[in-house]
């Protein structure tokens, strides 16, 4: 990040206590990395290992590549319904995060605003709903007479507004200096001019995360496509994995298997992957708008 | 024209203290003065009273005009909440009725049952043993997972090395991906008696090798550092999204002053983004009681019941077994519970660290 | 006037009878809609296709549009999700439940009556219906779904490595004593001799709750056996009781307790999962378990234990007998699957879903459902069986292709003729190591074992609160972990704290249970 060096520019010689900090630092990045690796690349090897393997975990995480097997991909992949669950996965993300984002940023952004009469009570009545989870029935009764079963959304309508991220968010915008604000309204501009001009592009980074935040609830959620979206066609993609996992655990009483071909520690770990690929490609675009003082140079400026 | 209603407000308030102070003049006054006088100097304090109360009702209009278009922006959120999070909870009520079906029933034909399956948790034999066992892993994870990855952002941050914060902070988002099932899988083969890595180091020093996953003093440890390996680079991420926002000229100014990396961690970087640190405490203190269902769901066994049963475990079991409305009374004492919590730990917060949820 | 109101009169009458005659035509001829909810042979594949030439001729015979919803794949989630539709008014008219669920719906009245239904089906009554099938769903003397067979019983049995036996020059065990000496050679004296002791006697895991087979559960069930105590309850009419209460359990503990003091059991059996069980034994880290024959004996189950070892093998062993004489590999429990009537269909429809139920248990429909379309996902052969024939390709219908189109299966299926299992469970021979394996012959080796007959026990009742089987368990895996000594005082306390929290409450409730519904021995 390039942006370190404008406050780098003033420095005056490291000294001894910066010396230790920045070793310290990376000692414990370093750590880091080695205990993260172990989940991640065991998790890997496994999801390559071939049928009949005789040897721990530990000896399979260092099993040679060319004795893997890409078994557990292929039956998973290979599954008459992997690409319309796959689409029906992406249509529930892209449409929930949109929305999720549409009733967020408003409600966080006009209840970061100082001296707004009721604001308190407003808090108050978004977060007992937070707090009380009354479970799954009444939820549904309330998706079945609203008619939203067996349509996609109502995978995402219930909790497209979530108190946790949009609290988060409104904290994001509290810190914006109030000064910005202030002389917008002497530009002319009211509230939703003033969100959208000058809010919204100095909060790219809390945007990005709190649309990740909502985009993987949304790519995993399981319980409500189940409850709510009974038709095959519509599986997404969370429950097509969980019946291939639970079917090949569960094939006792079948004279064949179309999952013969890898095992089912194989295939779990497998799917563990499929399942993330989105988000394994997303993440490193999200981190492009984590730039240091995007606030402070626009403040300037 | 905003700024010309700014110029009004503040003209109100102005007119609205000179109104007050002249009613605190009144009231000492009323103390003061002899008997004859009392009566015509209460009657004025009554007057302006009156005249503070409709100044100020006229001033909350104002300010209510002044924000209206806030108002607008809250309009469409709050009748999602109305619809979506507030009708599920009076659906809720259910529970404490003999609900059989929409058309059977309704939401409130079911006869009134009461408090029957509130009871049913509440007098469990296991109660305090769940309360006790439920707080000890999320104040746990609260303690150890918060820091770490409050500890992680700030290391990426901080990190001069480009290259390893790029790996880093790639990869550790990554584990929160890896779900329970696998999680398991993972922790077996590293605990497990017969060929776990750290049975095997027990053993090279002639020890008896261990079940830690069946041992009752080693299995919150598991639970809570394998919830922090697998958890921190996730939560770090709102952190590394706050850092972002800190003022740059803040660490120039520091620097001229000779503050070294220790003194701009202490004195800049963790004060800008308590805030958030704060709000993420209040949030998770709301939903104390959710202590990580699926992860004791996938560690637990009957031998470590005593230390890993936690409200939602005991509540799945007996769900399993046909007791569905005790999920819901177990919700609702939950729900109880966090939201004490929370309105103490707010006004805590309000009161020490000027950062607060309402 | 007169002539044109006479002709408008005349118009009127004719138009509604023809309206009249239309409408009792649509009736009669239109197809009626029926809505199934039905758990999928193989739910992964995805549901039954359309092209499936079952609908055209339900259509066309019985005139029935057959609408299908397909239920999600684990029991669990089964159960919410039904639960979830009832409480929404949005169950099917032809539904699967489970026998938990469907006790608390039946109470709330949301199955009908079909008790007089079973005279209309005499096809399905020849093979499926018997007493203990219509015991399952009875409720005050009504019956209130089609209970049908769901799987084999006593398909498991405890195997035996035959080539560790022959290894270290051992005979097949039969007596307690004799396994508890296999269990000892096999730990400690290198049985697959590769020079490193990496091997254990026993192995199991727990079972996720079942009713009838209480902790620590199916797997340990042929040593239970041979104290008497499988299986949670004595069903016996003057012996009633929880077999926790019988004098011998504490017997079975103290041989427990020796079992896993001597490190004669794979020690991670409290920790493993099903998967993790299964992985193991096909990687030969124990010699004597109890397994289910497909998941032994299945082409796909056995190949990695056949590669791993060629010159392996297993035997299936009577349960071993004990101290007092006697022996048993477990409760043999009939397994049911309850289809029921929404108790909201017309009488109509609820005669048409009878007919179509039967017509799913014979001839065409039973080999529409149970094997898919002639000469597409099966040919006939010279004996008039139905095959998966290597000319069908993908599309037989064992084969992925095919798999979708049997996923009635469930409903026509009973579980209990030669042929299906034969078709189910065909011979092969071994990849790597060219013996002759069958899960099906496998199958009826293991029933012919010595198995504890107990009907009714899964339907029993589970104790009223939690607390009384959390308690159950936690206690005796306490014993076992040595956490708690294991003594008779100490044993004896345990029992009586479990009784006064609920214990005995549940025994009566089963008592009850079993005498009203005759199931006493």
């Amino acid at each position: 990040m390039a942006k370190k060096n404008t406050y780098n520019s003033v420095a005056v010689k490291a000294t001894a206590a910066d010396r230790v900090f920045n070793i310290c630092v990376t000692i414990f990045m370093i750590l880091l990395l080695i205990v993260l690796i172990v989940p991640i690349w065991s998790t890997i090897a496994l999801s390559f290992r071939p049928p009949a393997y005789i040897g721990s975990y530990l000896e399979g995480m260092f099993l040679a590549p060319w004795k893997w097997s890409a078994g557990a991909y292929k039956s998973l992949l290979g599954n008459q319904g992997f690409l319309n669950s796959f689409w029906n996965s992406i249509k529930i993300m892209v449409m929930g995060v949109v929305t999720a984002l549409f009733l967020t940023i408003p409600m966080a952004y006009a209840l970061s605003v100082k001296g707004v009469p009721g604001k308190k009570w407003i808090t108050i009545f978004i977060m007992i709903p937070y707090v009380f989870n009354v479970g799954v029935v009444p939820t549904y009764l309330l998706i079945s007479k609203l008619g939203l079963t067996n349509h996609l959304p109502s995978v995402f309508m219930p909790v497209a507004l979530s108190t946790y991220n949009m609290i988060i968010m409104r904290q994001f915008f509290e810190g914006i200096p109030n000064d910005l604000r202030e002389s917008a309204f002497i530009d002319g501009c009211n509230d939703i001019q003033i969100m959208f001009k000058i809010i919204l592009p100095l909060s790219k980074a809390i945007i990005m995360t709190i649309g990740l935040y909502y985009a993987v609830a949304f790519w995993n959620d399981y319980m409500r496509s189940l409850l709510y979206l009974q038709k095959s066609s519509l599986k997404p993609l969370p429950l097509l994995l969980r019946d291939i996992l639970i079917g090949t655990s569960m094939n006792d009483n079948l004279e064949a298997n179309a999952f013969g071909t890898a095992p089912i520690e194989a295939i779990k770990a497998a799917s563990v992957f499929i399942s993330a690929i989105p988000m394994i490609i997303a993440y490193p675009f999200i981190q492009k708008y984590f730039t240091k003082g995007t606030l402070a140079g626009s403040v300037k400026g | 024209m905003w700024h010309y209603a700014g110029g009004v407000m503040q003209m109100i308030s102005t007119r609205n203290y000179a109104l007050s102070l002249e009613i605190e003049e009144l009231k000492k006054q009323l103390k003061e003065c002899g008997e004859s006088e009392k009566e015509t100097v209460s009657a004025a304090l009554k007057q302006k009273k009156k005249d503070l109360r409709k100044a100020e009702g006229r001033a909350l209009l104002a300010e209510i005009n002044r924000h209206k278009f806030i108002y607008l922006l809250l309009f469409i959120p709050v009748v999602y909440y109305f619809i979506f999070k507030y009708i599920p909870l009076w659906n809720g009520q259910i529970a404490f009725r003999e609900f059989i079906s929409l058309k059977r029933t309704g939401i409130t034909g079911g006869k009134w049952v009461g408090l029957a399956n509130f009871k049913t948790f509440i007098q469990s034999y296991y109660f305090w043993s769940l309360i006790r066992n439920t707080l000890m892993y999320s104040f746990g994870k609260l303690l150890v997972s918060l820091p770490l990855s409050i500890i992680l952002a700030i290391a990426i941050y901080e990190c001069t090395h480009k290259a390893l914060r790029k790996v880093v902070q790639t990869l550790s988002y990554l584990p929160h991906f890896l779900s329970w099932v696998i999680m398991y899988g993972i922790l077996l083969s590293l605990l497990s008696p017969s060929e776990g890595i750290f049975n095997d180091i027990i053993k090279l020093f002639g020890g008896t090798p261990r079940g830690f996953l069946t041992d009752t003093k080693a299995f919150p440890f598991i639970v809570i550092l394998s919830d922090a390996w697998k958890e921190i680079g996730w939560s770090a991420i709102i952190f590394i999204a706050a850092l972002m926002g800190i003022d740059g000229s803040l660490f120039e100014a520091a620097i001229v002053e000779g503050a070294n990396s220790w003194q701009r961690v202490r004195y800049i970087t963790l004060p800008s983004i308590k805030p958030v640190i704060v709000i993420v405490l209040l949030m998770k203190i709301g939903t104390i009681l959710d202590a990580g269902f699926n992860q004791l769901y996938m560690l637990y066994s009957p031998a470590v019941y005593s230390v890993g049963d936690i409200i939602d475990t005991w509540v799945y079991r007996g769900t399993i077994q046909g007791q569905f409305s005790l999920a819901t009374a177990a919700g609702i004492f939950k729900g109880v519970i966090g939201m004490t919590l929370l309105f103490i730990s707010n006004w805590a917060s309000r009161k020490f660290t000027e950062s607060s949820l309402f | 006037m007169k002539k044109t109101l006479i002709v408008l009169l005349v118009a009127l009458i004719a138009s509604t009878a023809v309206f009249a005659q239309g409408a009792t035509e649509a009736k009669s001829e239109g197809p009626m809609t029926i809505t199934m909810l039905y758990a999928a042979t193989q739910t992964e594949v995805g549901s039954l296709p359309d092209d499936w030439a079952g609908y055209q001729i339900l259509r066309d015979k019985l005139g029935i549009d057959l609408q299908l919803q397909m239920l999600p794949s684990n029991a669990n989630d089964q159960d919410v999700a039904v639960r979830t539709m009832a409480a929404a008014d949005e169950l099917p008219d032809f539904i699967t439940v489970s026998r938990t669920v469907w006790a608390d719906l039946v109470k709330q009245g949301m199955f009908a009556d079909v008790t007089d239904d079973f005279a209309k089906m005499p096809e399905r009554s020849k093979v499926m219906f018997g007493p203990s099938s219509k015991a399952f769903t009875t409720y005050n003397g009504r019956i209130y779904g089609f209970a049908t067979p769901s799987a084999y019983a006593g398909n498991e049995g405890l195997l035996v490595r035959k080539d560790w036996l022959d290894k270290l020059g051992l005979k097949a065990p039969t007596t307690l004593d004799e396994l508890y000496d296999v269990l000892y050679a096999f730990t400690y004296n290198d049985p697959d001799g590769n020079g490193k002791n990496d091997t254990y006697g026993y192995g199991a895991f727990v079972e996720d709750y079942v009713a009838y087979e209480a902790y620590p559960g199916r797997r340990f069930e042929p040593l239970m056996g041979a104290f008497g105590v499988e299986g949670t309850w004595n069903m016996s009419a003057d012996n009633f009781g929880l077999r926790i209460h019988d004098p011998a359990y504490y017997d079975w503990m103290v041989f427990f307790k020796k079992i896993i003091d001597n490190g004669l059991i794979d020690p991670n059996w409290q920790s493993y999962k099903k998967d993790d069980f299964r992985a193991a034994w096909k990687q030969g880290k124990f010699g004597v378990f109890r397994e289910q024959n497909s998941a032994y004996a299945s082409e796909n189950n056995y190949s990695p234990f056949d590669k791993n070892f060629p010159d392996g093998g297993f035997i299936v062993v009577d349960a071993p007998v004990g101290p007092t004489g006697k022996n048993s590999v477990g409760p043999l429990v009939e397994g049911f699957r309850i289809f029921a009537i929404n108790a909201d269909v017309s009488a109509e429809k609820h005669a048409k879903i009878v007919e179509m139920f039967e017509w799913m248990s014979y001839g065409e429909g039973y080999m529409l459902c149970g094997y898919g379309m002639e000469g597409v996902n099966y040919i006939l052969d010279a004996n008039g069986l139905p095959q998966s024939d290597a000319s069908l390709g993908d599309m037989g219908y064992n084969k992925a292709g095919g798999q979708r189109y049997i996923q009635l299966r469930n409903s026509s299926f009973n579980y209990n003729n030669a042929t299906e299992t034969a078709l189910r469970y065909p011979a092969y021979t071994t990849a790597v190591s060219q013996k002759r394996m069958s899960a099906g012959d496998v199958l009826i080796e293991m029933q012919g074992k010595t198995w504890t007959r107990t009907p009714g026990q899964n339907s029993m009742p589970s104790p009223a609160s939690t607390d009384v089987y959390t308690f159950y368990q936690q206690g005796i895996a306490e014993f076992l972990n040595g956490k708690t000594a294991l003594t008779e005082a100490n044993w004896k306390a345990f029992v009586e704290q479990f009784d006064k929290i609920g214990g005995l409450e549940w025994e009566k409730a089963g008592y009850e249970y079993a005498k009203e519904n005759g199931y006493l021995l």
